[in-house]
C-alpha cells in the first residue's frame, strides 16, 4: 500500500464516518496520513455518508475543488450533537458576570446536557474561573474593553457614552474574533449580555447569524448628559434611532430580548425627539425577567451566622467599601479611605473593609487603624449581605445586591456616566434604596457624618424578586 | 484612547529627505500592505481592518507623505504617485518583505496600480476599495477634469461661492480649512448613523494643513487623467484583483470601480450603504471580503487551503 500511495502527487481529501461499520475509520485516517492529504471525520456517520449526509459531503467536496473555505476537520451529525451555547458577557464591570453565571446555572438545570462556552475577558474571566466555567481559548484574542474604559476615566468621572463610541475599533476587532469562532464551531445559541459588538454587527451583517440569539440588557437607550448640549443630545438620539431601525428591519435577529428588571425600572425619557418613549418601545420588544441577582437572599436570612463565618466580630460595625470591577473607582476609593478615621471617631467599633477589586492594586492604597484593604473578593455579595453599611459607586449590580439584602448604603454616581446618573438612579429611587451623594460636594468630613448616620439603619426598601435568573433562563431555554 | 491592537514594530524610511512612518503587525504569510490614501487622512483609516488581519497574517501600514507621523513637504513634485509607490517599496525593503498583497483606498489606487503594473514580482495581489480611477465615461469625468494638469491653476482661483464641489479649492482651503474638512468628510460618509466615522476623519484631516494638501493634489497621477491612459495602466496588472465599492459613493463613482475591475481582470464586490469609506462604515463586510481575497495567497505547494491555517490558529490559541 505504501508503495502505491507514495506515488500519489496530487492533493488528497479523505472523508470517513466515525461510525463506519464496513471500512474502519482508522483506515481512512491512515490513507490521509500516507498521502499527505486532509482528513475530514464525520461523527455519527456510517459508510456511504454521501447518501446519508449529502449536504455535508457536497460542501466538503466543493471546498476541496474550490477551496474558498476549509473542509472542517471534524463534523458530527446534527442529532448526535450535544446542545451548545456561547455566552458573551460584557467585561465592563463585574455585574454582568455574576448574573450570567446564575443564568447559566439555571439553564443547565433545564437542559442538563447543555455545554456552555464563554467568550470573555478580564475581569469577567475571574468570576468564570472561580466558578469553574469553560472559557473558550479564542477569548485570548479579545482586545481589552476594560482597559479602554479605564483609560477614558478621570477622577471619579467617566463619560461612558463617548468612551463607548471611542471603543469602536475594539468592538469591530472583538466581533471578528466572535465571527471566526462561530464560523469554525457550531453553537445552538448565542447569549449576549450587553455584548454591544455582537448585537450591533449582527444587525449590520444579518446574514452572519447562524444560531439562535438572545440579547440581555439592564437598560435601554443612550441618554445625553445635560452639559453635553445639543451635540450630545443629537448623538445619543442618532444611536438610538439606528437601534430602532435595526430592530424594525430585522425582527428575526434577536430570538429573545430580555430586560433585566421590570417595566417600572425604565426611565420616563424618550429615545430621542422624534422617537418612541423608552418604556413603550422596550415593552414592545423585550421580555421582562425581573432583577437577576447572582444569589438568593433567603440564603442569608441568618445574618449572625454569616457574619461569624466571614469573621465579623460581635461588637464590630462593619462598613464595606467597594467601587466595582473596573479600575475607574480609584479616586473615590481614596476619598473614602480618607473619611475612615473621621468616621471611626463617631462610630464606636467601626471596621472598614476596602475591596479594591480585580483591577486596582490593593498595596497601592493607604492604611489606617480599623481599616483593611483586600483585592478581588469572590462572591462579594456575601459581604454585602452581612455588612452594617456599604459605600459604593453607582453601578447597578452592587447597589441592587444591597437593596435585595436590605442593607443601608451610600452611593456615588460617576460623573458623566449616563447609565448611573439616569437609569440606575431611577431604579434605586423606585426601590427607595440607598443614599445618593456627590463626590464633588462631599469632603471626607461629610462622608464620615453620612457613614455615622446610615450605619446600622433600618430600611424600608421595596422587596427585590429573587427568581430573575430562573425566569430569564426559562425564556432562553425555549430556544434550545 | 486605546487601540484594539498595537504594532509589533514601527520605524521610518527616508527618501530624498522625506521621512515616512510605518508600522508592522503580526507575522506569518502572506504580508498585507495597507497603502495610504490621499494625504487628507492617514493610516488610522485602517483601524477596523488591521487588528483582524493581523491575527491571521503579517500586516504593514504607513502614513502618507503630508499626514500622520510622516513628514509634510510642500513641493508638489514630492507628492507624485511614483513617490508614494517608491515609499511603499522602501517600507517593504525596510521590513524585509519580498512580496505583499496590496490593499488601497480611494487615491491609494493610483500608487497600487503603479506597483502592481511595474513591480509584479513584489505584488501578489491587489485589493482596491472605492478606487480613484477616473476611467468611466461619465462617472470619472469630474476627476478627469479636476486632475488635469492644464486646469491645475484653477485650484488656486478663489471660487465665486464656496458651495459644494467649489470647496475643493486651494484658495478656499487657505481661507477656511475646517469647513472643507467637514464638508468633504460628510460626502465620504453619506449614509445615516456615521457620526463616529465622521469625527475620526475630521480629526485626521485637521492633522495636516492647507498648504500640504495643496501640494498633495498637485502631484502627478500614476498615468495621465485620461480614460485611455488610466485603462492602459490597469490592463498591465497581471495579479489577482479585488475591487470593493459602494453604489452611492459620492466621491469616486461606482462606475469607475467597475471599469477598474474590468480593465484589471478582477472581481467586483458591491457593498451597499458603505459610502466612500466602506472599510470604516461597513467594516465587517470589508474584512470578510479581504479575508477571502487574502486567503488565496497563503496556499502552500499550490494547495493546502489557507483557511486551515486560520482554523488551526483559533483552536491552538492558549
Amino acid at each position: 500500500m505504501r508503495a502505491l500511495t507514495d506515488r500519489i502527487r496530487c492533493p488528497v481529501l479523505v472523508i470517513h464516518g466515525r461510525g463506519d461499520a464496513v471500512r474502519p475509520h482508522d483506515s481512512g485516517a491512515a490513507l490521509a496520513a500516507m498521502t499527505g492529504g486532509t482528513l475530514v471525520s464525520l461523527g455519527g456517520s456510517g459508510h456511504n455518508p454521501q447518501s446519508r449526509d449529502p449536504v455535508k459531503i457536497n460542501l466538503t467536496l466543493r471546498g476541496f475543488i474550490r477551496p474558498r473555505r476549509s473542509p472542517t476537520s471534524a463534523w458530527t451529525r446534527a442529532r448526535a450533537r450535544p446542545r451548545r451555547a456561547l455566552f458573551i458577557s460584557s467585561p465592563i464591570g463585574l455585574g454582568h458576570a455574576q448574573r450570567d453565571v446564575a443564568i447559566a446555572r439555571e439553564l443547565r438545570s433545564i437542559h442538563p446536557d447543555l455545554e456552555i462556552d464563554w467568550l470573555a475577558q478580564d475581569p469577567v474571566t475571574r468570576v468564570l474561573e472561580a466558578e469553574g466555567e469553560r472559557i473558550h481559548p479564542a477569548s485570548a484574542e479579545l482586545a481589552s474593553e476594560s482597559g479602554h474604559i479605564e483609560s477614558e476615566s478621570a477622577e471619579h468621572d467617566l463619560h461612558c457614552f463617548q468612551a463607548w463610541r471611542r471603543m469602536d475599533e475594539i468592538l469591530v476587532s472583538n466581533f471578528m474574533v466572535f465571527h471566526d469562532l462561530v464560523e469554525a464551531e457550531p453553537y445552538d445559541l448565542w447569549i449576549g449580555d450587553e455584548a454591544w459588538e455582537l448585537d450591533y454587527f449582527l444587525h449590520e451583517n444579518p446574514e452572519l447569524k447562524c444560531a439562535a440569539y438572545c440579547w440581555l440588557t439592564d437598560f435601554v437607550g443612550w441618554l445625553p448628559m445635560p452639559d453635553g448640549g445639543e451635540r450630545e443630545a443629537f448623538l445619543t438620539a442618532d444611536y438610538n434611532a439606528e437601534m430602532v431601525d435595526h430592530i424594525a428591519r430585522f425582527p428575526r435577529l434577536r430570538d429573545r430580548a430580555i430586560f433585566v428588571g421590570n417595566p417600572d425600572d425604565i426611565v420616563p425619557n424618550r429615545l430621542g425627539p422624534d422617537l418612541p418613549l423608552i418604556r413603550e418601545w422596550t415593552e414592545q420588544h423585550f421580555d421582562f425577567a425581573g432583577y437577576v441577582s447572582g444569589f438568593d437572599p433567603a440564603r442569608f436570612a441568618d445574618r449572625e451566622a454569616l457574619r461569624a463565618e466571614l469573621g465579623y466580630g460581635q461588637h464590630q460595625r462593619v462598613c464595606l467599601i467597594s467601587v466595582g470591577g473596573s479600575g475607574v473607582g480609584e479616586h473615590l476609593l481614596r476619598r473614602l479611605i480618607d473619611a475612615h478615621p473621621l468616621a471611626a471617631a463617631q462610630v464606636p467599633g467601626l471596621r472598614t473593609i476596602v475591596v479594591a477589586g480585580p483591577r486596582i492594586d490593593p498595596d497601592s492604597l493607604p492604611r489606617h487603624d480599623g481599616l483593611e484593604v483586600v483585592g478581588y473578593v469572590h462572591n462579594l455579595y456575601r459581604h454585602l449581605a452581612a455588612c452594617d453599611l456599604a459605600v459604593v459607586q453607582g453601578g447597578l449590580t452592587t447597589a441592587m445586591e444591597l437593596t435585595a439584602n436590605r442593607r443601608p448604603f451610600i452611593y456615588f454616581l460617576l460623573g458623566h456616566h449616563f447609565e448611573q446618573n439616569f437609569h440606575v438612579r431611577h431604579r434605586l429611587e423606585r426601590y427607595r434604596a440607598g443614599r445618593c451623594m456627590d463626590i464633588g460636594s462631599s469632603p471626607p468630613e461629610a462622608i464620615a457624618c453620612a457613614i455615622a448616620e446610615e450605619i446600622g439603619r433600618e430600611v424600608d426598601y421595596r422587596p427585590v424578586e429573587s427568581d430573575g435568573a430562573r425566569r430569564a433562563s426559562q425564556r432562553i431555554a425555549e430556544l434550545l | 484612547m486605546t487601540r484594539a491592537r498595537y504594532p509589533d514594530a514601527t520605524g521610518h524610511v527616508e527618501r530624498g529627505g522625506v521621512r515616512v512612518f510605518w508600522e508592522r503587525y503580526g507575522d506569518g504569510e502572506p504580508t498585507v500592505l495597507f497603502l495610504p490614501t490621499w494625504t487628507f487622512i492617514h493610516s488610522r483609516c485602517w483601524k477596523a481592518q488591521i487588528p483582524y488581519l493581523a491575527r491571521h497574517c503579517r500586516v504593514l501600514a504607513f502614513d502618507p507623505r503630508g499626514n500622520g507621523r510622516s513628514d509634510r513637504p510642500n513641493d508638489p513634485r514630492l507628492y507624485a504617485e511614483r513617490e508614494f509607490a517608491a515609499d511603499a517599496l522602501a517600507v517593504m525593503d525596510a521590513t524585509g518583505t519580498e512580496r505583499a498583497v496590496l490593499v488601497s483606498l480611494s487615491k491609494g489606487a493610483q500608487r497600487a496600480l503603479l506597483l502592481a503594473a511595474n513591480h509584479p514580482q513584489r505584488v501578489t495581489g491587489a485589493a482596491f476599495i472605492a478606487p480613484f480611477f477616473p476611467a468611466s465615461p461619465l462617472g470619472g469625468m469630474r476627476w478627469r477634469i479636476m486632475a488635469h494638469p492644464r486646469l491645475r491653476p484653477a485650484l488656486f482661483i478663489r471660487p465665486p461661492v464656496a458651495a459644494g464641489w467649489m470647496k475643493f479649492n486651494g484658495a478656499h482651503w487657505r481661507a477656511d480649512y475646517p469647513d472643507f474638512v467637514e464638508w468633504f468628510t460628510r460626502r465620504i460618509f453619506n449614509v445615516p448613523h456615521s457620526t463616529k466615522q465622521i469625527e475620526d476623519a475630521v480629526q485626521w484631516g485637521l492633522e495636516t494643513d492647507p498648504d500640504t494638501l495643496i501640494a498633495s493634489v498637485a502631484g502627478d497621477l500614476a498615468a495621465p487623467p485620461t480614460r485611455r491612459d488610466q485603462l492602459a495602466l490597469a490592463e498591465r496588472v497581471r495579479c489577482p484583483v479585488l475591487v470593493i465599492s459602494s453604489p452611492h459613493d459620492k466621491i469616486t463613482s461606482h462606475a469607475d470601480a467597475k471599469a477598474l475591475a474590468q480593465a484589471a481582470g478582477g472581481r467586483l464586490v458591491s457593498i451597499p450603504e458603505g459610502g466612500h469609506c466602506p472599510q470604516a462604515r461597513k467594516p465587517v463586510a470589508v474584512n470578510l471580503a479581504l479575508r477571502e481575497f487574502v486567503r488565496a495567497f497563503s496556499f502552500h505547494d499550490g494547495f493546502a487551503p489557507a483557511s486551515r491555517h486560520w482554523h488551526d490558529r483559533l483552536r491552538s490559541s492558549p
